[in-house]
C-alpha cells in the first residue's frame, strides 16, 4: 500500500523527461565525473519509465498539462501503450549502450559522449511523450543535433563526411516538417493533435501539410528512396553510436508518422498509405540487396536497417481496411529491430576493436576467438531474418499472414524475399568468422562487459518473440480507445 | 493604402532577389554579405507583419551573429587556404541539365500546390489570439509574445535553451582547428569594443527589462549581449585561468538550469510542471529571462569562438 | 490580395528557392546558406498567415515559435560551419565526398 502511494505521488514522465536533462547539464558542469553521473541517470530513468509502466497500467492514458494552461494555449505531455512501448524500448537498448559506452570510450571522448547522449536520450522521451506537433518539432531539432555530435566524434574523415550529410539531410527534414505544422496550425488554430483530431476536416490545405510532414518525416526515417544519408552515417560512427543511431534514432521519427496517421490523417489517406507501402516494399528489396553486396560489416548492417525500416511501413497500406491490430505489429516489429540491430552494431564493434577492421573476408577464425559476440551476431541474425522462435519472426508472421488475409500476394513477396535475402548476408558475415584469413592479424581484447552487453541485447531479440501477446496487448492500451473514440 | 502596398510588393520581391543573389554569386564574400542584407530586410519585412518581437531577434540573431560566424568561417577558410579571395566556379552538384530541369519542374509544381494550399485558407481563423488575450493577466507579463515563450509554451523554450548548448556541446566535442596565426587586433577595433561594450550591455538589460511588456525579451537581450563578447573575442580577449572557465560553464548552463530548478519547485508546490502561481510569476519570468540573457550571451559568443576554450591549450 | 497573403507566398518561394540551390550546389558554405534561406521561407510562412486576419494586434504563438526557430536555426548553423571547417582542413575541399569509401 505505502509503495503504491509512492508510486503516485511522483509524476514519473516529468522525472523520464528532466532527469536526463539534468545529468547531461551535470555531466557537462563536472566532466571527470561524467561516466558516474552517466550511468546513475540511466538507471533513474529505467526506474521511472517502470513508474510510469505501472502508472499507465493502473490507470490509463496519461495526460499532463505543462505550465497548467493545457492544450490548446499551453503543451500537454501524453503517453498510452504505444508511447510507453518506445519508452521500454529507448530504455532497454539505452541501459545496453551506456554499459557498453563505459567500457568502450576512453576518458578524452568519454567527457563529451555522455552529456550528448544523456541530451539525447531527454529527447528522445521528450518526443515520445509530448502531443503537441511544434514541441514534437524542437524534440526532433534537439535529437539531430545531438545524433550528428555522437556521429563526428572521433573526428575522422568519414565520421565528418557522414555528420555533415546527416545533419544537412536532418535539417532539410525538419524544416519541410515545420511548413507542414505551420499549414496545419492555420487551418485548424491548434498544435495539439487531439485538438487537430477533431478540427481536420480534409482540404487543400490539410493534404499539402499531410504531404510536407510526411516527406519531412520519411527523410529522417531513411524511407527509400531518401535513405542516402543513413548508411555513411550508421557506418562511420563509434560502434555504440551507431547501435543507437539504427536502433533508436530513426524510430523517433518512424513514431510521429505513426501518432499523426493514428489520430489525424489515417481516417482519409488511404491512397497516400498505399505509397508509404510501396516505398517500404521497395527499401526492403533495395536495402537486403545493397547489404548483400558490401564487403565491409558496418555498411553491411547500415544497409540492413534500410530494409528492415521498410517492414515498418507496409503497416500503412494493409491498415487500410480499419485493421487497427497491424499498427500494433509494426511498433512490436520496431521494438524487436531495436534490440537486434543494436545487438548487431555492439557484435561489430567488439569484432573491430579485436581486428582493428571491419573487412568480412579477413574475420580469421572469430568464432573461436570470440564466441560470445559472434553468437550475439547470429542470434540477432535470426531475429532479423526472421526465424522462429524470435521476435522478428513473430513480427513479420503477422505481417505476412494479414498480407495473405487481404490477398495483397506483392506484399507477401516482398515479406518472404526479404528474409531469403537478410540470411544472404547473415550468412555471408558469418560464414567468414569460421574461416581462417590468408595473412594472421595481432589482436587486441575485448573486454567481458562489451561482449556480454552484446550478447543479451541479441538474446533480449530472441525473448521478445515469446513476450509478443503481452506486448502487443500493452500497445494497442486506448490506441483502440481513440479510434472507437473519433468513429463515434 | 496605394504607397504601401507597392512597398511591401518590393520588399517582397527584394527579398526573392537577394535570397537568389546570395545563393548564386560565385563569390562567397558577396554571397554572404547579401545573405547579411537579406537578413536586415527580413526584419523590415516582421516589422510590416507587426512582429516587432522578431524584427529584433532576426536582426540581433538572423542577420547580425549568423552573418558574423559566416564572415568569421570565411576568414578561417581563407587562412587554411593561404588565398585572400574566395571565389568559386560555381560548381554544381547535378552536372546533368536534364535533372535539373526534372528539379525546377518538380519544385515549380511545389510552389503551385503550397500556394494554393496558403491560398485557400479561411480568412477569419483566430488562431490562439483569443486565448492568449483571455489569459493574458494570469502570465505575469503583458507582452503576449513574452507570455507565451516564458509562460504558456515555457516548456518549448526550455528544451530550445538545451537545443543552444547541445550545438555547443557538439562543437567543443570536435576539437580544435589547426592553429592559426593570431594576429594582435586594430587599434580601431580595440577602442571601438572598449567603448560599445558597456553600450551593449545597457542595451540588453534594457531588452530584457522592457520584455515584460514591451518588444524584447531574453532572446534579444541575450543576442545583444552576445554581441558583445563577439566584439571582446575579436579584439583578442580570451578566458583562460581556470577560473574563467569553470564560470564561463555555469553561464552557458544557468538558462536551461533554471528552468530545471523551476520545474523541480513547480512540481513540488503546484504539482505541474512549469506551472507558476499566477502572484509570483512575473518576477518569476523576469528571473528565468535573466538567467536565459546570460546563458543565451554566452553560448552565441561560445558559438561564434569556435572552440573549446579549455582544449585549445591542451592540443 | 492583403498584404499578409503576399508575404505567405514570399515565404513558399524563399522555402523551394533554398530547397533548390541545397540539392544544385556542391559547396557547403552554400548548402548552409540555402538552409538558413530556406528557414526563413518557413517563418515568413508561420507569421504572415497569422496577419491575415486584418485584426489590430496578431496571433502572438506563432512569433513566439519563429523565435525558437531562430535560435535553433543559428545553433545548428554554427554546428555545420565548424563541421565545414573540420572537413576542409582535413580534405582541402568543401564539399561531401562523392560516395562512402567501400
Amino acid at each position: 500500500m505505502q509503495i503504491e502511494t509512492m508510486l503516485t505521488a511522483v509524476d514519473w514522465a516529468v522525472v523520464v523527461i528532466m532527469l536526463p536533462l539534468a545529468g547531461g547539464i551535470a555531466c557537462f558542469l563536472w566532466p571527470v565525473m561524467s561516466k558516474q553521473l552517466g550511468l546513475i541517470t540511466v538507471t533513474g530513468i529505467a526506474l521511472s519509465v517502470a513508474g510510469l509502466g505501472w502508472r499507465i497500467m493502473e490507470h490509463g492514458a496519461y495526460r499532463h498539462a505543462v505550465g497548467g494552461w493545457g492544450a490548446p494555449l499551453g503543451i500537454d505531455l501524453f503517453a498510452d501503450g504505444l508511447s510507453l512501448c518506445m519508452l521500454i524500448m529507448i530504455t532497454t537498448v539505452g541501459l545496453g549502450i551506456s554499459f557498453y559506452a563505459s567500457s568502450y570510450f576512453e576518458s578524452r571522448r568519454a567527457v563529451w559522449f555522455w552529456p550528448i547522449w544523456l541530451f539525447l536520450l531527454a529527447a528522445l522521451n521528450a518526443l515520445f511523450l509530448s502531443a503537441d506537433i511544434f514541441n514534437l518539432y524542437v524534440t526532433l531539432e534537439l535529437t539531430g543535433l545531438a545524433a550528428v555530435a555522437l556521429t563526428a566524434l572521433t573526428g575522422r574523415i568519414d565520421a565528418l563526411n557522414g555528420a555533415m550529410r546527416y545533419l544537412l539531410a536532418m535539417l532539410l527534414g525538419s524544416l519541410t516538417y515545420l511548413l507542414g505544422v505551420a499549414l496545419l496550425y492555420h487551418d485548424a488554430g491548434s498544435v495539439d493533435i487531439a485538438t487537430l483530431a477533431q478540427r481536420i476536416e480534409p482540404n487543400a490545405t490539410v493534404w499539402t501539410a499531410l504531404g510536407l510532414m510526411s516527406a519531412g518525416l520519411a527523410l529522417k526515417t531513411a524511407l527509400f528512396p531518401l535513405n542516402f544519408w543513413l548508411p555513411p552515417a550508421h557506418a562511420s560512427a563509434p560502434a555504440p553510436v551507431s547501435a543507437l543511431l539504427s536502433a533508436l534514432v530513426v524510430k523517433a521519427s518512424f513514431y510521429i508518422l505513426l501518432r499523426l496517421w493514428l489520430e489525424i490523417f489515417g481516417s482519409f489517406a488511404d491512397n497516400a498509405a498505399l505509397l508509404l507501402g510501396l516505398l517500404g516494399a521497395t527499401a526492403i528489396l533495395w536495402g537486403s540487396l545493397q547489404a548483400l553486396c558490401q564487403t565491409r560489416i558496418k555498411l553491411l548492417v547500415a544497409y540492413s536497417t534500410v530494409a528492415q525500416i521498410g517492414y515498418l511501413f507496409l503497416a500503412y497500406p494493409l491498415a487500410s481496411g480499419s485493421n487497427d491490430m497491424i499498427w500494433s505489429v509494426a511498433v512490436y516489429l520496431a521494438f524487436s529491430h531495436a534490440l537486434a540491430k543494436s545487438a548487431m552494431f555492439l557484435a561489430t564493434g567488439n569484432l573491430i576493436q579485436f581486428g582493428g577492421h571491419d573487412r568480412i573476408t579477413d574475420l580469421d577464425r572469430a568464432v573461436q576467438r570470440l564466441p560470445l559476440t559472434v553468437a550475439a551476431f547470429a542470434l540477432a541474425g535470426v531475429s532479423i531474418m526472421g526465424l522462429p522462435p524470435s521476435s522478428g519472426f513473430t513480427g513479420k508472421w503477422l505481417l505476412l499472414e494479414t498480407a495473405v488475409t487481404q490477398e495483397r500476394w506483392d506484399l507477401a513477396l516482398v515479406i518472404i524475399a526479404g528474409g531469403v535475402l537478410a540470411a544472404g548476408y547473415v550468412f555471408k558475415v558469418l560464414g567468414y568468422a569460421f574461416t581462417q584469413a590468408e595473412k594472421p592479424h595481432d589482436a587486441k581484447t575485448v573486454s567481458a562487459s562489451m561482449e556480454w552487453t552484446a550478447f543479451l541485447l541479441a538474446a533480449g531479440a530472441i525473448l521478445l518473440g515469446f513476450m509478443a501477446p503481452e506486448i502487443l496487448t500493452l500497445i494497442r492500451l486506448d490506441i483502440a480507445v481513440n479510434i472507437d473514440g473519433k468513429a463515434v | 493604402m496605394m504607397p504601401v502596398a507597392i512597398f511591401d510588393a518590393v520588399l517582397g520581391a527584394a527579398l526573392l532577389w537577394l535570397a537568389w543573389h546570395a545563393l548564386a554569386s560565385p563569390d562567397l564574400f558577396k554571397a554572404i554579405v547579401l545573405f547579411v542584407s537579406f537578413g536586415l530586410l527580413m526584419a523590415l519585412a516582421w516589422v510590416r507583419l507587426d512582429a516587432p518581437d522578431i524584427a529584433l531577434a532576426e536582426a540581433a540573431i538572423g542577420a547580425g551573429l549568423t552573418g558574423a560566424i559566416l564572415l568569421a568561417t570565411l576568414a578561417k577558410l581563407q587562412t587554411m587556404t593561404g588565398k585572400n579571395t574566395f571565389v568559386l566556379s560555381a560548381q554544381p552538384a547535378f552536372k546533368s541539365l536534364f535533372l535539373r530541369g526534372l528539379l525546377i519542374v518538380l519544385l515549380s509544381g511545389s510552389a503551385a500546390g503550397i500556394g494554393y494550399a496558403v491560398w485557400v485558407l479561411p480568412s477569419n481563423s483566430n488562431g490562439l489570439r483569443l486565448d492568449v488575450a483571455a489569459n493574458l493577466d494570469a502570465s505575469g507579463v503583458s507582452n503576449p509574445v513574452t507570455a507565451v515563450l516564458l509562460n504558456f509554451r515555457g516548456y518549448d523554450t526550455m528544451l530550445e535553451m538545451t537545443v543552444l548548448l547541445m550545438a555547443l556541446l557538439g562543437i567543443w566535442s570536435l576539437g580544435g582547428l589547426p592553429p592559426r596565426p593570431r594576429r594582435p587586433a586594430a587599434a580601431v577595433l580595440d577602442i571601438f569594443s572598449r567603448f560599445l561594450a558597456p553600450v551593449f550591455i545597457l542595451v540588453a538589460a534594457y531588452l530584457l527589462w522592457v520584455g515584460a511588456d514591451a518588444p524584447g525579451g531574453a532572446f534579444q537581450a541575450g543576442s545583444v549581449l552576445g554581441a558583445a563578447g563577439v566584439l571582446m573575442l575579436l579584439s583578442g580577449w580570451r578566458p583562460h585561468d581556470r577560473f574563467t572557465l569553470r564560470y564561463l560553464r555555469f553561464a552557458l548552463t544557468a538558462g536551461a538550469s533554471a528552468f530545471i530548478i523551476l520545474g523541480l519547485l513547480t512540481m513540488l508546490h503546484q504539482g505541474q510542471l512549469l506551472a507558476y502561481p499566477p502572484a509570483q510569476a512575473g518576477t518569476l519570468i523576469l528571473l528565468l529571462e535573466s538567467l536565459a540573457t546570460v546563458s543565451i550571451a554566452a553560448t552565441l559568443a561560445a558559438l561564434f569562438l569556435a572552440e573549446a576554450p579549455d582544449h585549445t591549450e591542451n592540443q | 490580395m492583403n498584404h499578409a497573403l503576399l508575404y505567405a507566398l514570399v515565404g513558399v518561394g524563399l522555402f523551394l528557392l533554398g530547397f533548390y540551390a541545397l540539392i544544385i550546389h556542391a559547396h557547403l558554405l552554400r548548402k548552409i546558406l540555402a538552409l538558413n534561406i530556406m528557414g526563413s521561407g518557413v517563418f515568413l510562412v508561420l507569421v504572415a498567415l497569422a496577419k491575415r486576419t486584418h485584426d489590430a494586434y496578431p496571433d502572438p504563438v506563432p512569433h513566439a515559435m519563429v523565435i525558437t526557430g531562430i535560435v535553433i536555426a543559428v545553433s545548428a548553423t554554427a554546428l555545420m560551419l565548424v563541421l565545414l571547417l573540420k572537413i576542409f582542413a582535413k580534405t582541402g575541399q568543401a564539399a561531401l565526398s562523392d560516395r562512402h569509401k567501400k
